[in-house]
């Protein structure tokens, strides 16, 4: 997903090293501060669930293909059998994002067949999966006064 | 030369006479114009204003002069729109392009995180905010300056003009696959709503934050009408309950009152009815919308070299937020 914990943390330095104009200080620099503070925050957040979630949706995004290959002709179904025989071999945040991209731009190809056949069944399974994808990336907010 | 001496000698030219800036300041207000507090000190006097320049880069695309004619349109008008002053779209002295309008002291903005922002005041201030918005509404065309720049869609074509331009943003500035708000925007366009009753203004980003209070149940200042246009008011409608704008499991809108309450004042107010299944059609759009300007934000982040901190948060925690209430929707709809 964008940005990736990478670009969030070189932007803590950016946004931190470069010095404000006289009248940025006061409330403005104040509420820039507290926007850092969260952004490490959910950095943290992140690191420790971030690979966890890539990983995750990428084994989940082959499970439906491989189901759906059976049910489909032509190109779509080449694409999904060989997507889903794929695997991740390089953990790192940048490669699993890479192959999370190439799953994700099939899913939204199956998910318009599934559209254009009328397929009820496998749009509900792509919707529930949908959930699933985004509560595993969520992060969390704690509440604040 | 620093802001404040080229503002101050732009107000001196302008006006005619000696003028000095103090209290210069820069405030949060708003993703897509840098937003000042000062005084304009003259021998007759000390004003306080608020000046909105475009930056640099900006989260969103906005005609300065259409939000400049949307605030001019309801001075007066019992909806707490700021004095709108003067436009200056070739920067002038201030190199950007800018306006200047009157500045409304004594009120706070709610924190989007805050998770009870109105207190004992809240049914109060729920009240008025929908009120205000019923307003907005209600306010007939004819002679309004903003239509001297917002075009006035057919009502057959409302839904179709915001999804064309925002759906574009989505997929224009998609930096990583976005299958869930693909496939809300293939949702929206499959099942269209019926048109509007009657076009009128639609404020665009009308919500909690966006409007000063007085921290005792008074509202007296809506803000940010950048994204301001002629269209259907059910978006406003939508857009104001968005449940980015409230915590989960609380069951008011953005902490003020609960959603039946808010549409039964805004149904008084404006005069109009409200059709579910628009509403439906609309709050689907509003996140659309919403998830649209996170994705753009990220890519402005990323474009702008990581300078601007409140882009990063919108295009990651915000965005991922969005995705979750746009699958929960799909679901939702599917199961209906």
């Amino acid at each position: 997903m964008t940005p990736s914990l990478p670009d969030i943390l070189m932007g803590q330095v950016v946004a931190l090293s470069a010095p404000l104009p006289p009248e940025a200080a006061g409330d403005y620099a104040a509420g820039r501060a507290a926007i850092l503070a969260m952004l490490a925050m959910f950095a943290a957040q992140e690191a420790e669930r971030g690979f966890a979630a890539r990983l995750w949706e990428n084994g989940a995004l082959r499970v439906l293909f491989g189901r759906a290959a059976q049910a489909f002709d032509g190109e779509l179904d080449g694409r999904l059998a060989a997507a889903a025989a794929g695997a991740d071999d390089d953990f790192s945040l940048s490669a699993l994002d890479r192959t999370n991209a190439d799953l994700r731009r099939l899913l939204i190809a199956l998910h318009e067949a599934a559209e254009q056949r009328g397929d009820a069944t496998l749009d509900r399974r792509i919707l529930a999966l949908y959930q699933a994808m985004a509560k595993a990336r969520r992060l969390d907010l704690p509440p604040t006064p | 030369m620093t802001l404040a001496e080229r503002l101050a000698a732009y107000l001196t030219r302008t006006r005619g006479e000696p003028t000095f800036v103090e209290n210069l300041a820069r405030i949060s207000g708003g993703a897509s114009r840098e937003t000042y507090r000062f005084d304009a000190v003259t021998q007759g006097g000390r004003q306080g204003l608020i000046l909105r320049r475009d930056p640099p880069g900006s989260l969103i695309e906005t005609d300065r002069r259409l939000e400049f004619l949307a605030i001019r349109s309801f001075v007066g008008k019992g909806v707490a729109a700021p004095e709108a002053i003067v436009l200056e779209e070739d920067g002038a002295e201030l190199e950007r392009p800018f306006f200047i309008m009157g500045r409304v002291d004594g009120g706070t903005a709610a924190s989007p995180f805050a998770v009870d922002p109105y207190g004992r005041h809240a049914k109060a201030v729920g009240e008025r905010f929908f009120s205000i918005l019923g307003g907005i509404a209600a306010e007939p065309l004819k002679g309004l300056p903003i239509t001297q720049a917002a075009p006035r869609p057919h009502p057959e074509d409302c839904w179709r003009r915001e999804l064309d331009y925002w759906s574009g943003v989505a997929l224009t500035d998609e930096q990583h696959p976005q299958p869930i708000v693909r496939a809300a925007i293939r949702r929206l366009r499959r099942k269209p709503p019926p048109p509007p009753a009657r076009i009128a203004v639609v404020h665009g980003d009308y919500r909690s934050g966006n409007f000063l209070h007085d921290g005792a149940g008074a509202i007296l200042a809506v803000l940010d009408w950048e994204m301001a246009h002629l269209g259907d008011p059910l978006e406003d409608v939508a857009w104001a309950m968005d449940p980015l704008w409230s915590h989960p499991g609380d069951g008011r809108i953005s902490g003020m009152i609960p959603r039946d309450e808010g549409l039964a004042t805004w149904r008084r107010a404006s005069g109009l009815t409200i059709d579910e299944g628009a509403l439906a059609w609309w709050s689907l759009f509003a996140s659309v919308k919403a998830q649209a300007i996170w994705i753009s934000s990220a890519k402005a982040w990323r474009d702008g070299g990581f300078a601007e901190p409140i882009l990063a948060l919108s295009g990651w925690y915000t965005a991922r937020r969005q995705d979750e209430i746009l699958a929960e929707r799909l679901l939702a709809m599917d199961t209906a």
